[in-house]
C-alpha cells in the first residue's frame, strides 16, 4: 500500500517519517515534493572501475542555474533530509522534470527502511536542461511494508550533500 | 505492501520465494541483492530487414569496460522467482551513482515467473564492471487479486534474451 499526502503529514507529526524541513504545500496527493539542493558532484576519471574508490570534484549550482548538456551525468542532492523507520521510501522524477528529458535517478528508486539523510538524485539529461537550486524536482512516496523490520545500517546512512558511489566497499571482505 | 528483508528469507525458507545461492549476506532491509552473470551480449547493429544483433561475449575476471551510449544484454546470476509475490528488478543504488542503468525502464518481474532475468544496461560513463559482482536488487510485492498467469515468454530464458516481439 502506498501512503496518500493526508497520511504523510499524519506520520510527520507522528514522528514516523522524517522530512526536514517540511513544508506542507509541497505535499501532493500521493507524494511529497523533494527540492534540488545547491551542490552536485562529477566524475573525473575517464574509465571508472567498480572495484576502485572514484575520483570526482564537487560544484555548487550557480544562481543563475545550470545547464546540463544532453548526456551529462551528474550527482545531485535533496534539500530535505528525509527517511522513515516505519516505511519504505520510492524517489520519483517529478513528472515535469521527466517531460524536460531529466532522470532523477537511472535506476535505484528504492530507499531501505531506516535509511535517514539527504537523497542523491543520479541526474541524466537526455535534452540539453537548465537546472536551479531550490526548484521542486522529485517527489517521494512511501510504501507499507510487511514482516519484521531490521533497520538500515549501510555505507549511505546520514548522507549530506551527493554522495559519490562506495560500491569499492563492496569488494572488501 | 512490500516485504522486509526478514520476511524474503522468511518465505524464501517457506518456498514461496525462489532464490538460488541464497545467502543471508545479501539480504538488505527490503530487498536482496543479485550478481551479474559473467553472460554478456552487446548490440552491434541491424541486418538488413532492421532486426537488431547483439553479439555474446563472456565477461572476464579481470572485468569488462561499458561504453556509454552502447547497449548491453546482461543476466542475474541468480534464478529469482515467485508464485506468490510480484518483483521489482532495479540496480543497486552504488551503481546508479555512477550512472549505470540497471532496467530500462521495465522493472517489473511478473508473479509465477522464476528465471534467470536479463537486464537491460547502459552506461552513462565508460565503467569496469566484474562477474558476480553485486549490481542490483530486487523487491516482493503482495499481490492483490487472484493470480493467473496469462502465459509466459522471456520466463523461458536462463541467458540475456534480445527481445521477440517482431
Amino acid at each position: 500500500m502506498i501512503l496518500t499526502g493526508n497520511k504523510i503529514s499524519e506520520e510527520i507529526s507522528n514522528e514516523r517519517i522524517c522530512i526536514e524541513p517540511f513544508q506542507m504545500d509541497q505535499i501532493t496527493t500521493n507524494s511529497y515534493d523533494l527540492r534540488l539542493g545547491n551542490k552536485y558532484l562529477v566524475y573525473t576519471q575517464d574509465v571508472i572501475d567498480t572495484k576502485q574508490p572514484p575520483t570526482y570534484e564537487e560544484k555548487e549550482i550557480p544562481d543563475d542555474g545550470l545547464v546540463m548538456k544532453a548526456g551529462d551525468f551528474i550527482l545531485g542532492h535533496s534539500e530535505e533530509i528525509i527517511g522513515s523507520n516505519h516505511y519504505v521510501p520510492l524517489i520519483h522524477a517529478k513528472s515535469g522534470t521527466a517531460r524536460m528529458g531529466l532522470f532523477v535517478h537511472v535506476t535505484a528508486d528504492l530507499i531501505d527502511i531506516g535509511s535517514i539523510g539527504n537523497s542523491t538524485f543520479q541526474l541524466y539529461a537526455t535534452l540539453p536542461v537548465k537546472i536551479f537550486k531550490g526548484m521542486l524536482i522529485a517527489q517521494v512516496t512511501f510504501w507499507v511494508p510487511e514482516g519484521k523490520i531490521d533497520l538500515y545500517q549501510g555505507k549511505y546512512q546520514h548522507s549530506r550533500g551527493p554522495q559519490p558511489s562506495r560500491t569499492y566497499l563492496d569488494h572488501v571482505t | 505492501m512490500i516485504l522486509t528483508g526478514n520476511e524474503i528469507k522468511k518465505q524464501v525458507s517457506e518456498s514461496n520465494i525462489k532464490i538460488s545461492d541464497f545467502s543471508n549476506e545479501r539480504i538488505n532491509p527490503n530487498s536482496y541483492n543479485y550478481r551479474l552473470g559473467k553472460e554478456l551480449k552487446i548490440f552491434t547493429g541491424t541486418d538488413s530487414l532492421g532486426n537488431q544483433i547483439f553479439e555474446e561475449v563472456t565477461i572476464p575476471e579481470e572485468g569488462f569496460v561499458l561504453e556509454p551510449g552502447a547497449m548491453y544484454l546482461g543476466v542475474t546470476e541468480e534464478v529469482i522467482g515467485s508464485s506468490k509475490y510480484a518483483m521489482s528488478l532495479i540496480g543497486r543504488s552504488s551503481l546508479g551513482r555512477y550512472g549505470l542503468f540497471l532496467q530500462v525502464s521495465a522493472n517489473l518481474g511478473h508473479t509465477t515467473s522464476c528465471h534467470r532475468w536479463t537486464l537491460e544496461i547502459y552506461a552513462c560513463k565508460k565503467i569496469k564492471v566484474y562477474p558476480l559482482m553485486n549490481i542490483g536488487q530486487v523487491s516482493f510485492w503482495d499481490n492483490y487479486g487472484e493470480v493467473t498467469c496469462f502465459g509466459k515468454t522471456y520466463a523461458n530464458f536462463n541467458l540475456p534474451t534480445e527481445t521477440v516481439e517482431k
